[in-house]
Formats: C-alpha cells, structure tokens, sequence
C-alpha cells in the first residue's frame, strides 16, 4: 500500500497551476491585456487614449447587456443567432411606443421593448424545448423571421424615436476622473451585478452549468432541465430588449439594419472570453465582460489601423476560429444543442 | 509448452492530463495462450489495451509485435496488423446492417470501381455468422433490429473472423448471457488452439481463472505480476489486485430477520409502453428488494419509474404518505434516490466537479436564503466523499479523470449527503472492483439498519440472494415469481424464472 501511495500522480507544480481554479480564472483577464497591449502597439499607442476609449466604451453597453442574456444559454451548450434581429425589432417597438401622445410613453415604451423581446426569446425556448429541435436551427429561422419583420416596420422610412426618450442619452449621474457615470453604464452595470450574483451564488447558475455539462444526468440530479432552458431562452430576450432600449437613444432613428451582426459580436466576444462553446462547467462569468471588451477592442483597433470592413470581417474570422479550437472543450464535446 | 513471445510491451506509459493511467508497464504475451488481465477500476487495463489496438494513442514506450514495432493511429490498422478488441460497451454502429457492421474498414474486397457489391458483402457476412452458429442473425437486416446481445455476438464475429495474432476481450462477458458467454469461450479456445493469443479482461475473477493460462495483474496502472492461473485462487488474484488481504465476507450474513410490516413506497399498475407491463409491489421499511431479469427484460426501468424519470408512463407509484410520485424533483424532495446503470449518462455529469455532483440534488438545503456560499458546499462534498472513502484530489476536481468505483462513489455521497429513506440502486456495482463492491455492499448494509428501504435493480445473481431480502424476477416486463430471502435458493430457480 504504501507503495502505490507514493507511486500516485506526483503531477508538476506547473501542471498542477495550469489546472488550477485560479489559473483558469485569470486567463480572461490575461487575454484582454495582452489584447489591449497588442492592439496599442499595432495601432502606434492611438487606442489607449481617453477619447478612444470613451468611444468604446459608449459602443460596449448595448452588446455588453445582451451578451449577458447570451452567457447564460451558451452556458446551456445552446446557441442564439436572434440579438440582432431581436433588437432591431424591440428597437422599432420603443421607438414607435415613445412617440405616443402620453405622459407615460416613455416608461410604457421602454417596458414594452423589454416583453416584445421576453417574448422573442419565449418562442425560441418553446421550440427548442417543446419539439426538442436544436437551438442553432430555431435561432436561425426565427432570426429571418423578426430581421423580417424589422425591415417591414422600416420600409417606408427609418422610425425616429421621440425627444423625450432620446434625452435620456445624455444623462449622466456624476463624474469621476473625466469619465462621466450616465444611465447607459449604471444599467449595463446593474445587469452584470445582477447576472453575476444569479451566476455564482445561486441555484439558477448552478443549474445551467449542470445543464451544459450534462443534461440527462443534470434531469436525474433532480434539475427542471426544461424550465432552466426555457427560461434562458427568456430572460435572455428580455435583456435584448433593455439593451434594445440603450440603443433607441443612443442612435435615435431606427432603420432595417439595426442590431445587424449583432449576434455574430457577441458570439465572437464571448468566445474571445474564453467561454467553451459546448458551455458546462468550464464557463466562468469573467468570459462576458472580458469577451465583450476585447471584441471592441479588436474592432476599434482595426478600424484605428485603416481596415475597411470587408478585411476586417475576414481577420475576425480567423481570429474567432482560432479562438474556437483552442476553447472547445473536445471532451465534452458534441453536436451544440 | 515451449515460449513463443508474439507481444511485447515496453516501458508503456499514458497519462490523461494529472492522472497517469498507465506508468511504464513492461510485459510479453506468448503465442498460443490465453492471457487475463485484471487489476481494480483505475488500475489501467482498458487503457493498456486500447493503446494497443489504436483507440487511444500511446504516451510512451513501444509495442512490438512478432518482431514489428507496432505503430497503429486507429482500429483498422490495429486489426491490419493483427489486433482486434471486442469492446466493454457498444461497438457497433446503429443504421447500418449487420454485414456493414461486420466489414466496417474492411470494405474493399467487395468494392469494384467504387461500388460496393452489397449481395457480396451479406452473402459473405452470412456465411461467416453461419460458421460461428449465430446464424438466425441476417447479414442483410439492420443492427438496430437486434438487441443488446445479438450486438455483441455480431461484434464477436467482427473482431474475429480475420483471425487476428491478438484478441482481446474487455469486458465483454457482462452483456452477454451464459449461452453467449459459451460461444464467446469457444472462440477464444479455437484462437488458442491457432497458436494466436486472446487478452481477456475481467471483473469475474472466478471466470478468468477458468478461462485462461496466465493472469497478468495492474495496480494503479502499474504491472505487479504475472501468473499462471492454474497455480491461483480467487483470493490469491484479489491480493495482488488491492496490494492487501481481502475479507471474503461479501455479502450479508443474516438469514431470516424478519422486515418491517409498513409500506413506504408502493407501485400499482405501473406500465411504461414497450417496456413494462402493469407491475405491482410493495417497498418495506427497512426492506432490500431485488430486482432480477435478463437486462432487456423491463427490469431497469422498473427504477426509473419509481423515481419519476419514465416518459410516458401510466398505473402509480405512491408514498405511505399518499403523495405520488410523477416527477424527478418530487422523488428527490420526498426523500427518494435513484443511481443509474448508465451511470456517465444519467447519474453522473462526468464534465463536472465532484463538488458540484454531490450538492446537485441537495442544492436547496445548502442555501442560505437563496445563496450559495462556495465554502459550505466544499465541505458538503468533502463530508460526503470521505464517508464514502473516494479517492479524489479535491472536491474540484472533475469526474471524469475518476475511475468506475470512485464515480460510483460519488453517486452513493450525493444521495448519503441527501439523507434519502428510500434508495433505487440500479447495478450499483456494475464493472466495479472488488474493493468498492465491498464497500457498497456494507453500506448498503448500514442503510437498511437505519431503517432505509432500498431497491436494487441487478444482472447479478449472486448479488441479490446475498443482499436482498425479498427478490423479484421480471420477464418481458411483467413480475414473474417472487422470492423470499433464503440461503437454499439457486440460481437456477431464478433463472428459470427470468427466460
């Protein structure tokens, strides 16, 4: 005995910290650093300058809100092709809602963008559970489906939302160090605290990584597998349409491209994150914010280094590919859900 | 007998991330014997063999074979080079035919100008199950039409009609009946009596000493002896299994303690289409109740119906209490446990940590408020793991570097964490070593002494005269005899029973 006891895995103190809890939580981190780093010094030190970064982060809030909706069912092991059609079609519905003659326009508008988008994500869940069909074909159809519908509300022209909800663009709280603190990052930021205390000290969070790991064995372990994803489908369209919100007044006129590629962002920033694409265990929620960060990062930076967009979708996808085959965790894998 | 050394193994080595399954094994097989090999679950056997034949890529040290070092990336060229396995779970594949199946990578002798000559193909397939006398099995009919042991059978055929230098058999006499398991001994005679070589590896110890010349033994991916089986006993092979003594005291020992009069769980009516039919019983306090069949006979579902897990099942299952139990989350929240045969699927979330398996079912007892405190569930899991001894790192680390028993354990701490009163073992030793079968069985023990009812669902006989105190026999879905705990009842009895 004593000697199969010595004889046991003496495994390296490096191997050992590469599989660490606290390893694995700072990769996020380190990627978005050495992004950052990389990106400075391609862009001759014009991307960390406080302009440019104000400019980031004026475009990471709307994004960053519902990437957060889309952690959770990627978390799942499913997938969601519908932000950007999702939000172009809440986005019509605020901008059009604020309008009415009112005093309550803009409360009811804002609250309505947030269901039309409850409801997207309802029907995706309802297909995806209800007639068992993969989540990536549900999400494709129904992403036709409401970009559909988005075109047609904006066919005759673009929809202008009102002055009185494009005003609260401009709001700001207070001021630190030149940064102003405005409604846009006290929303972006209540959306995080929130998803990250469900995420980690709660029994939703726990359940949705059961899920993505492994859902039959989660079903036996006593998990309502069939709500949690139901649900995820939900909230996240919910916060769609709250992200949907913080663009009407950002940008002020909807037109038939609004959330395009949305999807595809938040897709490529999560997994920059270092989020695995089959979900489960392994996903932490740094993956959102650090993902989300350097997806613009990447974009600003190209954009500052003079790439037109066709190369630079061409960059983001190889980029993104590589990013893929490094997270997959190839045990788990299979077909995404 | 002269020495004809056809394998040679050197210096093998594989390790999955931190755990090193295999450390440096040295070992020769001759030609012409039957070699087992045997070790605990994690001791590396499945491992040893699959980087033999190309499943899973060698980490170190060579394989020569007849004087060849073999270099094999996959199945097909393990079998061009002579070695074929018959593997512990499916290996076939489902929507092809059986004669698909049998020539799966051996496709060329029936392809001209890139067609394949289907007729050929099954005519050749025939004639192979024919010569093996599994010919009631079609070449041309779909492997889906045939159940679990037909598979096997067909599996038997396609690992061996190319006559492979080396066979090996892992594991494979557990899905196979006692008819099965003759023709599959046969053909590892016939292999031997070629002057080829069988690997045959087994939990059956009784079984390897039978069926084989020499007895190689690993522990803890290390080789620790080779035997000739004609010299050892059980208790011998046991000893160098687990490196100590071994109690033979398995199973119960007590013989007519009389169970408890009060119901706790009762089944009425219970049918799951296609699967089981209107089946009835009560669950006594304090009672071990077997459940004994062939595995297509219902029997397995039997568990998964008390447990709320069935699709679309009819009839009830009640509580003394009166609730009834329809779904998973009522089971769990009335006290009631369910360990699955499949156990990486349906018991187990292999891509998980240990930590989070065992708080799954008790998550809202852990909770304070609604939150989750990390700490509280650490030691939840660790509490649990240690009662049930499994050997683990930390409570972090993932099922899936654990071996067979230790998963089991994992299962067992989840439901022990959980206090449950009522407890549906289904295999619950399934392609487990002896050491934790022992341990599962004494707990099992100690359960039924507090008072727990326990449903034990096996393939084993054995097992459930030992343990059960009352046992029910199920054939095509439907209870058919039932036996009281008694040290004159046969196997014999039972099975005729069961078919």
């Amino acid at each position: 005995m004593e000697k199969t006891m010595k004889a046991e895995r003496q495994p390296s103190r490096v191997q050992a910290f590469l599989h660490s809890d606290a390893f694995r939580a700072l990769v996020p981190l380190i990627s978005l650093a050495v992004m950052l780093v990389a990106m400075n010094i391609l862009t001759g030190g014009k991307m960390l300058t406080p302009k440019k970064i104000r400019l980031l982060v004026g475009q990471v809030y709307a994004p960053m809100i519902a990437a957060t909706g889309v952690f959770f069912i990627m978390t799942l092991g499913s997938i969601d092709f519908t932000e950007g059609s999702t939000l172009g079609v809440c986005s019509c519905v605020i901008a059009i809602l604020s309008r009415l003659d009112s005093p309550i326009a803009v409360p009811l508008s804002i609250l309505c963008g947030i269901l039309c988008g409850a409801v997207i994500g309802a029907i995706n869940g309802f297909f995806h559970v209800k007639f068992k069909l993969a989540s990536f074909i549900v999400t494709i159809c129904t992403m036709y489906l409401f970009r559909g519908i988005c075109a047609y509300l904006t066919t005759e022209s673009a929809i202008p939302a009102a002055k009185a909800i494009t005003v609260l663009d401009g709001m700001e709280f207070f001021e630190i160090g030149g940064f102003s603190v405005g409604l846009k990052m006290v929303i972006t930021l209540l959306v995080l605290v929130t998803a990250f205390i469900l995420f980690r000290f709660t029994r939703i969070g726990n359940d949705v990584k059961a899920v993505g790991s492994g859902e039959t064995a989660a079903r036996f372990s006593g998990v309502r597998t069939d709500r949690v994803k139901f649900l995820a489908f939900a909230v996240a369209g919910a916060l769609t349409g709250l992200a949907a919100f913080v663009n009407v007044i950002k940008v002020g006129s909807i037109t038939a491209t609004a959330g395009n590629q949305l999807e595809t962002q938040i897709l490529i920033g999560l997994v920059l994150g270092g989020l695995p694409i089959t979900g489960g265990a392994k996903v932490r929620f740094s993956n959102i914010v650090c993902g989300m960060l350097m997806y613009f990062v990447l974009d600003n930076g190209l954009t500052i280094m003079g790439f037109d967009s066709a190369p630079q979708q061409l960059i983001k996808g190889v980029i993104f590919l590589i990013f893929v085959a490094l997270t997959v965790d190839r045990k788990a894998l299979k077909v995404i859900k | 007998m002269e020495k004809n050394i056809l394998l040679r193994a050197e210096h093998i080595d594989k390790r999955f991330g931190i755990t090193h399954a295999v450390n440096d094994v040295s070992l020769t097989v001759n030609a012409g014997e039957i070699r087992g090999l045997i070790g605990e679950n994690g001791s590396g056997k499945s491992t040893f063999s699959q980087m033999l034949c190309g499943i899973y890529t060698i980490g170190g040290g060579t394989f020569t074979l007849n004087g060849k070092e073999l270099h094999v990336r996959n199945q097909v060229e393990a079998n061009d080079a002579g070695v074929s396995i018959i593997v512990q779970e499916t290996g076939t594949l489902s929507g092809l035919t059986v004669a698909e199946n049998i020539f799966l990578g051996h496709e060329k002798p029936f392809i001209r100008h890139g067609i394949k000559n289907t007729p050929a193909m099954n005519r050749e397939a025939q004639r192979l199950l024919d010569e093996y006398g599994f010919g009631r099995i079609r070449a041309g009919m779909m492997i889906d039409h045939y159940n679990f042991e037909d598979r096997k059978l067909v599996e038997i055929v396609k690992a061996t009609y190319m006559k492979p230098l080396i066979l090996i058999v892992d594991e494979t006499t557990t899905a196979l009946s006692q008819d099965g398991r003759m023709e599959l001994y046969k053909i590892m005679d016939r292999t031997r009596a070629d002057g080829r070589t069988v690997i045959f590896i087994s939990h059956d110890l009784q079984e390897v000493l039978a069926h084989t010349d020499t007895v190689s033994v690993l522990r803890d991916g290390e080789y620790i002896d080779t035997v000739a089986s004609a010299d050892m006993t059980e208790d011998d092979l046991k000893r160098l299994m687990v490196g100590r003594e071994i109690g033979s005291a398995y199973y119960r020992t007590d013989w007519g303690t009389p169970v408890s009069d009060e119901v706790v769980l009762r089944a009425e009516n219970v049918t799951v289409p296609g699967l089981i039919r209107d089946v009835s019983f009560e669950l006594h306090r304090g009672e071990i109740l077997g459940f004994g069949g062939l595995s297509e006979s219902g029997m397995h579902e039997i568990g998964k119906a008390v447990f709320g897990a069935s699709w679309d099942r009819t009839g009830r299952v009640v509580l003394a209490d009166g609730t009834e139990i329809n779904d998973i989350p009522t089971a769990i929240a009335h006290s009631i446990a369910y360990t699955s045969k499949d156990r990486d699927n349906e018991s187990v979330i292999v891509n998980e940590t240990i930590r989070n398996n065992t708080v799954l079912p008790s998550i809202e007892d852990l909770a304070h408020g609604r939150l989750l405190i990390k700490r509280e569930l650490d030691r939840f899991a660790k509490e649990n793991a240690e009662k049930m001894q499994t050997k683990m790192q930390s409570t972090g680390q993932f099922v899936s570097d654990l071996s067979g028993g230790n998963k089991q354990k994992v299962v067992l701490a989840r439901w022990i964490g959980k206090n449950s009163d009522i407890l549906v073992l289904d295999s619950p030793t399934r392609g487990i070593d002896v050491k934790v079968k022992q341990a599962i069985y004494a707990l099992m023990q100690e359960l039924k002494e507090q008072g727990r009812s326990i449903i034990m669902i096996s393939e084993e006989l054995p097992e459930l005269m030992g343990m059960a105190d009352r046992i029910l026999i199920v054939r095509d879905g439907s209870i058919s005899g039932e036996y009281l705990r008694d040290p004159n009842l046969d196997e014999e009895t039972l099975i005729a029973k069961m078919v």
